[in-house]
């Protein structure tokens, strides 16, 4: 019960900045794939940068773990072409469709529905990719900084120094 | 920081939800996500059908079909919406969106129903594929 309520009330929070931010919109997450408006960019970055230092510090004060999912080439590259292409269709993501209806865009409906349909289709033929597709590639748990053999700091600083040249950049070509 | 259209910095706004992200971690131990929600409601709706069936699916068994932390995180993302579109007046219902109905009319509702049904499908699919 109070894990759901800590679901709410994170929801909550975050739909609402959601909102603030205007990333909910269908025109500017097809503006983002149109390379022509780039705000859900600069909403995704700037929130990755700050969780990965938050989630890392704590990490190192042994206050939280990561969860990492396990890195298999095949499903992970075939899946990502696939969302994109129905991203593309849709107009919304999983997380921002219910956000898009609550913030009145009725369309999203339709997408939420189909996204269960998807989930449902995806159930029957899991058997099949376990198989198949979760086969190729596996290379585990592994991440970025363990893989180069470094502090995740040596990652962290340049991927934040990278994307403050990238928001520049962003803001002088107005995007 | 206002802009324009009354919204926020989207530099603030997303800071501000990786501040959120961070407490979720931290006071929850739940990592922000989205799509294994559509999996336990799928699992919810066909065990009203068949109950029995739906026990004996793996997928099912690995994702199993319940209303937990992240199922309400989705619910606290539409409320979160409604309450900051409505109070700043940005709530608007609209069926066919901005740019869609400049490529294809304002009167194409259907057309647009049918492509977001089908790209939900598609893209879930794909998103339960790379697990995320």
């Amino acid at each position: 019960m109070k894990m759901l309520v800590y679901g709410l009330v994170t929801g909550l929070l975050f739909g609402f900045l959601l909102q603030k931010g205007r990333v909910l919109r269908y025109d500017k997450q097809l503006g983002a794939l149109r390379l022509k408006d780039m705000t859900i960019v600069k909403f995704m970055l700037s929130s990755v940068m700050v969780g990965m230092v938050g989630i890392y510090l704590l990490t190192d004060l042994g206050l939280v773990k990561l969860s990492i999912k396990a890195t298999i080439l095949g499903p992970v590259m075939i899946g990502a072409l696939v969302f994109g292409l129905g991203w593309g269709l849709l107009g919304y993501c999983p997380g921002t469709s219910v956000g898009a209806l609550g913030e009145g865009r009725w369309d999203a409906i339709w997408g939420i529905l189909g996204m269960i349909v998807g989930a449902g289709l995806f159930a029957e033929a899991y058997p099949l990719f376990q198989k198949t597709v979760y086969t190729w590639g596996n290379l585990g748990k592994i991440t970025l900084p363990q893989v180069l053999g470094v502090n995740h700091w040596v990652i962290i600083i340049p991927f934040i120094v990278a994307a403050m040249l990238l928001f520049f950049w962003l803001e002088k070509k107005g995007l | 920081m206002k802009k324009q259209n009354g919204g926020w910095s989207p530099y603030l706004a997303g800071a501000l939800s990786g501040v959120v992200g961070i407490l979720s971690v931290w006071v929850a131990g739940q990592y922000l996500g989205a799509s294994t929600s559509f999996v336990r409601t799928a699992g919810l709706i066909e065990q009203f059908f068949g109950p029995e069936r739906v026990a004996k699916m793996a997928y099912f068994i690995k994702v199993a079909p319940k209303i937990d932390w992240q199922w309400m995180f989705l619910v606290g993302i539409f409320l979160g919406a409604l309450i900051s579109a409505i109070t700043s007046g940005s709530f608007k219902i609209q069926a066919v969106p901005d740019m869609w109905a400049k490529r294809f009319g304002r009167h194409s509702g259907v057309m647009r129903a049918g492509a977001a049904f089908a790209g939900g499908v598609i893209a879930m699919f794909g998103a339960r594929m790379a697990d995320g």
